[in-house]
């Protein structure tokens, strides 16, 4: 769950496309005790209390290139990308889709961005095998690091990476087949050459491009007092120091971007070592291996051509799986304050609820987006429309399957495709966005237009959400409830709109993810909807969860939504406005059909921002 | 008067052009001199500040004195929350009726937590953009940057999960740049461990003049230094943004600072390992205190822990906590930093010390035992919210109780302090801001009055209505508070004066944060400091 778990991608799973969060608690009945305004007890003297009622958009905006709303603030990369002079965001009709004919723009970005927490755990495993720390409760490295920030180091980050530095340094001189990743040759007493190789060899990998004199010669003036800075002045002591020195040096800690090469057109080239680097933390969150910095010794890194192949060579590694995986508890909100992980029904109502099942269904979600990304040609439409699914023991039966066929671990299944079309029809969607007692339309629909068709639905308005389920005899479906519920004025646009209608029809599965086709009153069930797909164009109709996945599938918002969360995802800014033309020229190709997932990924190495960078403001 | 906005590192140019605002005092000595004094035992203790901040309000109703205005005797405090605190009543100041910034749906509507916390310390909007950070430097920056010994950043700390979440996050070193806490005690203790005097030496890898010289671990030290300097120095020579040479400059004062140990003996007769052992701060302790692995994060909608994270979390809240404040008043003796943010985040089972809750902080607030607000009480709530506050009460009076136990000068830590208690919100469920319960001990250095309650709005405000609901099931009212509506710069202004922050004039400071009513955009309209706070 942790990679590439930064400030950034946490923070943007929150709202990139959908600034209205659907599960951060709503208004408070009183913020200032506006749920009944004018009431007098709660309302804040000479506050406006209550004035905003029905007006808890207006701040909430600047999500997708909504229209003409959302401009950019310049130069501050946010989220409100799509208006952008130039950057192609702008969007046609206030429909939230941006327009391919556009001109793509770099942003200038940080030349010396810090290893967040995760990528130096990463970086340190790949380098010298090291990954839990046997001198300090054997945590990950990082857990001793500073909170990955983004500002200036502080005295206490800089201790820290001292710190473990020093611990690191020790764990692999104490044990011989570590010492071997950093020291290749045996150093006799008095030579220096075994030493001075170490440093032009570990140093083309710690720094990930080849030393300069000046800093080969640096790190010579450490052999040279080694006599002094260690306790006997021994050859492997002296090596200790010289690992140290290396773990504690910006260059290292610091994924430094400074060649300062023109293209001819404004910007800078670079170098194919800083290629490799960006390759490598983007598609593995790791330091380059091997065939990269053989590649960026070469020069062979400048081409789009060269870097493609390159990124389809990384694809195959396992270690892009953990990314793609990270990638989507990002683009599903896994690893957000959502609802995910948090399924939990009344045993009351729900005899069969089993609480194992909890962590299996969300496990369930991610192997299939891994198994849909990395299936050979597999394209978005796979993920709403494919019928695997993998089940343990415990979640079987909520698919109508024998439990006793199943162990413990998840098991690849194929399901009947006309009711279990792709992951919004697994058990980890239905359960997780369902409440204690029932199916909860709302929390379904809100996720599927916001987070998966990239609709921008503003926040609710104070107070709104505790409006009370309305309960009387008429009212004998959940539908009819919910529907009674969102009728108020400051409710209905964005409910009936948008909102219920995908969560109707997925009321085709009760709050444990079975079938039905009744309430549990006996009440059929209506799970027909009108579906807007793409703001402000006419909406599809559907009669139940197979024809919401199609349209889904066929939507190009939701395409758009994915590439967008991919763009930010990768190039670690969210929502940046100078990137939307990226995501509209990436969306398109993403429609023009048969582009498999792999290909978008590798797609994200191809352009310009990735290539060049930005001249310093 | 609007913010001060600036990067870092800007202060001397910012100083000749600019007034009004907190600013440095002028032509400050190079960063090395400044340390060189910080390292001495002041002619008189410095002054400090240090916020403890707890998440989800609280009942006001239980939190509150009777009493308004006016003298405080330990009777006062009796069957409130502050009850254990009434040994230090003599040391305490009740400010009552003030409001903090940016009240859901009067100044943005984006989410009453992000805007609580995003704009708690900062009295500015928070960003539109997804991670929603406040758009202004916050006031334990400012501070620092005035008092700080070194121009040392606020040293910001937390128990539970490390987290960059606007939900977790208050402190903030730019607009839109969040300043996360740390929530390693063993990340703090090797700050504290290069300083302190171990026996004739001081610990880690540095070292002073009486240090033995035949230590190689001060020579790889000032190895270290150099190599790192001619590291960053290339950086510096580069034509990079002025963010990244702030960044490249920020990380060469630290060389200097940090490197250089301390030299004197008055400082090294009170920074020392005696002074770490009556804080109960060993290798062993700090050991135990810190996590094992990964540690179950809050979540809004409750946590998502595994058996090793909810232990580590339970470590973290318990003696993670207490060696967090253990640590604070080691880094106050030796002097390393006099500006400190201790929080504790509200999105987490309490499931520790006799605690056994099986709701999550923030859905108890709301009385729902979930995030939804509104409509029917949880079960026994009330008590379940009591039971958490009191447990915070306790961890604050160990707060005071720890600094109160460590003399400096002619009193104690608490003494040359301000060491506030601030609440996210006053009520949990309505979310408000006025009438926060805020409470102050130590005078910070006889600045500030104490033994007192000082209602600042000049009539009665009242206890709020936090139990007007879920006595017995039922649904949830307004539980929020009318009146104290008094802006918090205000008493932000007077912390900055206590700790002897100065106008760029040289006069004491009289405005902090972009706004002071409802919106943004009306300004500060109620400059200065509260009188009625200070020592007469």
């Amino acid at each position: 769950m942790a990679m590439w778990r930064s400030a950034v991608f946490v923070a943007a799973a929150f709202g990139v496309g959908c600034t209205a969060d659907i599960q951060s608690p709503p208004a408070g009945m009183g913020a200032s005790g506006n749920a009944t305004p004018g009431s007098g007890a709660g309302t804040n003297t000479g506050s406006g209390a209550g004035s905003s009622v029905g007006g808890g958009a207006t701040s909430a905006s600047g999500g997708n290139g909504s229209g003409s709303g959302g401009t950019s603030s310049p130069g501050s990369g946010g989220s409100s990308g799509g208006t952008t002079p130039g950057a192609g965001g702008s969007s046609s009709g206030g429909t939230g889709m941006l327009n391919p004919n556009c001109t793509p723009q770099i942003e200038a970005t940080s030349q010396i961005p810090r290893l967040l927490n995760a990528q130096y755990d990463r970086t340190i495993r790949d380098l010298l095998g090291v990954t839990n720390l046997t001198a300090a409760n054997g945590v990950v490295p990082s857990t001793l690091l500073a909170t990955d920030l983004t500002s200036g180091m502080t005295d206490l980050a800089w201790a820290n990476y001292k710190d473990v530095a020093d611990k690191i340094a020790t764990q692999v001189f104490a044990d011989p087949k570590l010492t071997a990743n950093f020291i290749k040759c045996t150093p006799a007493a008095g030579d220096t050459t075994c030493l001075h190789q170490t440093i032009i060899d570990f140093g083309r990998l710690a720094f990930r491009r080849p030393l300069t004199t000046d800093e080969v010669a640096r790190f010579d003036k450490v052999i040279a007092a080694g006599a002094t800075i260690t306790p006997t002045g021994a050859p492997m002591e002296v090596a200790q120091a010289l690992l140290y020195m290396f773990l504690i040096s910006p260059t290292f800690i610091q994924r430094a971007e400074t060649t300062a090469v023109s293209d001819g057109a404004g910007h800078f080239t670079l170098s194919s070592a800083e290629i490799a680097q960006r390759l490598s933390y983007m598609l593995w969150g790791t330091t380059p291996d091997a065939a990269l910095n053989q590649a960026a010794d070469q020069n062979m890194l400048q081409t789009p051509q060269q870097i493609a192949a390159q990124a389809a060579r990384m694809l195959q590694d396992p270690k892009a799986r953990d990314m793609v995986s990270a990638f989507h508890q990002h683009y599903l909100l896994m690893d957000s304050e959502s609802h995910w992980a948090t399924a939990n029904r009344d045993p009351a109502t729900f005899p069969n609820w089993n609480p194992a099942v909890v962590g299996p269904i969300d496990d369930e979600t991610l192997k299939f987006f891994d198994a849909i990304t990395f299936t050979a040609g597999s394209t978005f439409k796979d993920f709403l429309t494919s019928p695997i699914a993998f089940v343990n023991k415990d979640t079987a039966p909520l698919y109508g399957l024998d439990g006793s066929k199943y162990g413990a671990d998840l098991t690849e299944v194929s399901l009947d495709a006309t009711q279990r079309p792709g992951f919004l029809t697994r058990l980890g969607f239905l359960m997780n966005f369902a409440s204690l007692t029932r199916t909860n339309p709302i929390y379904r629909g809100a996720f599927i237009s916001k987070q998966i068709l990239g609709i921008d639905i503003p926040a609710p308005p104070a107070g709104a959400t505790q409006t009370a389920l309305p309960d009387s005899p008429d009212l004998d479906t959940n539908r009819k409830q919910v529907d009674a519920q969102t009728s108020g004025d400051s409710c209905k646009s964005c409910h009936h709109g948008y909102i219920n209608p995908p969560g109707f029809a997925m009321e085709a599965f009760d709050a444990m993810g079975a079938w039905r086709t009744t309430e549990s009153n006996g009440v059929p069930l209506d799970t027909t909807a009108d579906i807007t797909v793409v703001d402000g164009q006419p909406t599809v109709h559907v009669n139940g969860p197979a024809d919401l996945m199609a349209a889904i599938a066929s939507s190009p918002g939701a395409l758009q939504q994915y590439v967008k969360q991919w763009v930010g995802y990768a190039y670690q800014r969210p929502g940046d406005a100078a990137d939307q033309c990226d995501v509209a020229q990436l969306s398109a190709k993403m429609a023009g059909g048969n582009y498999a997932i792999l290909n978008l990924i590798a797609d994200l190495t191809q352009t310009q921002s990735f290539r060049l960078r930005e001249v310093s403001p | 008067m609007t913010p001060t906005k600036r990067p870092p590192m800007q202060r001397r140019i910012f100083l000749k052009g600019v007034a009004g605002a907190c600013l440095a005092a002028p032509f400050l000595s190079s960063v090395h001199e400044q340390w060189a004094k910080a390292q001495s035992v002041p002619a008189t203790p410095p002054k400090r500040l240090v916020i403890f901040y707890t998440h989800n309000g609280t009942l006001t109703t239980r939190w509150f004195p009777s009493k308004e205005d006016g003298a405080l005797a330990a009777s006062d405090l009796t069957g409130t929350y502050l009850e254990p605190l009434s040994p230090y009543v003599n040391k305490l100041l009740l400010p009552r009726g003030f409001r903090s910034m940016n009240s859901y749906a009067v100044g943005q509507s984006i989410d009453p937590h992000d805007q609580a916390c995003g704009s708690k310390l900062t009295c500015a909007y928070i960003s539109t953009e997804s991670n929603r950070y406040a758009t202004a430097e916050s006031l334990d920056h400012t501070i620092a940057k005035q008092i700080n010994p070194g121009d040392k950043t606020p040293l910001v700390l937390s128990v539970g999960a490390p987290s960059t979440l606007i939900k977790e996050v208050i402190s903030f070193s730019a607009p839109n740049t969040a300043f996360p806490s740390n929530v390693n005690p063993s990340s703090v203790y090797k700050l504290l461990t290069g300083v302190v005097m171990q026996g004739g030496s001081t610990g880690g890898s540095t070292g002073g003049t009486s240090m033995t010289p035949a230590d190689y671990h001060v020579a790889r030290g000032k190895s270290a230094i150099d190599l790192v300097t001619d590291d960053l120095q290339t950086y510096k020579r580069l034509n990079m943004s002025k963010a990244d040479q702030d960044r490249i400059d920020a990380w060469l004062s630290l060389l200097r600072d940090t490197e250089t140990g301390m030299t004197d003996p008055a400082m090294q007769a009170v920074c020392n390992a005696a002074t770490q052992a009556t804080l109960g701060i060993t290798d062993a302790a700090v050991t135990a205190a810190s996590p094992t692995g990964s540690i179950t994060a809050g979540n809004v909608l409750g946590p998502k822990g595994t058996a090793d994270g909810d232990a580590n979390l339970a470590t973290s809240f318990t003696k993670g906590g207490d060696m967090m404040m253990n640590l604070m008043a080691l880094a106050m003796t030796c002097d390393v930093n006099r500006t400190f943010v201790f929080l504790y985040p509200g999105y987490v089972i309490y499931k520790w010390d006799g605690l056994m809750m099986t709701k999550e902080h923030h859905g108890l607030s709301h009385r729902t035992g979930d995030f939804t607000v509104g409509g029917n009480c949880y079960a026994g709530v009330i008590d379940m919210i009591a039971q958490i506050d009191t447990w915070l009460a306790g961890k604050f009076t160990r707060l005071v109780q720890t600094f109160d136990s460590m003399p400096e000068g002619d009193g104690t830590l608490l003494d040359n302090t301000a060491t506030m208690w601030l609440p996210e919100l006053s009520d949990g469920a309505a979310h408000n801001l006025n009438n926060l319960p805020i409470l102050i001990a130590g005078s910070c250095g006889g600045y500030l009055k104490t033994g007192a309650a000082v209602n600042v709005e000049g009539k009665t405000i009242g206890k709020g209505n936090s139990e007007s609901s879920c006595q017995n099931g039922g649904t949830i009212g307004n539980t929020g508070s009318s009146g104290g509506n008094q802006p918090i710069n205000k008493l932000y202004v007077t912390l900055m004066n206590a700790v002897g922050c100065k106008a760029a004039d040289g006069g004491p400071v009289t405005t902090f944060g972009v706004f002071d009513g409802n919106k943004d955009t009306d300004g500060i309209k109620n400059p200065g400091e509260v009188m009625a706070l200070k020592a007469s």
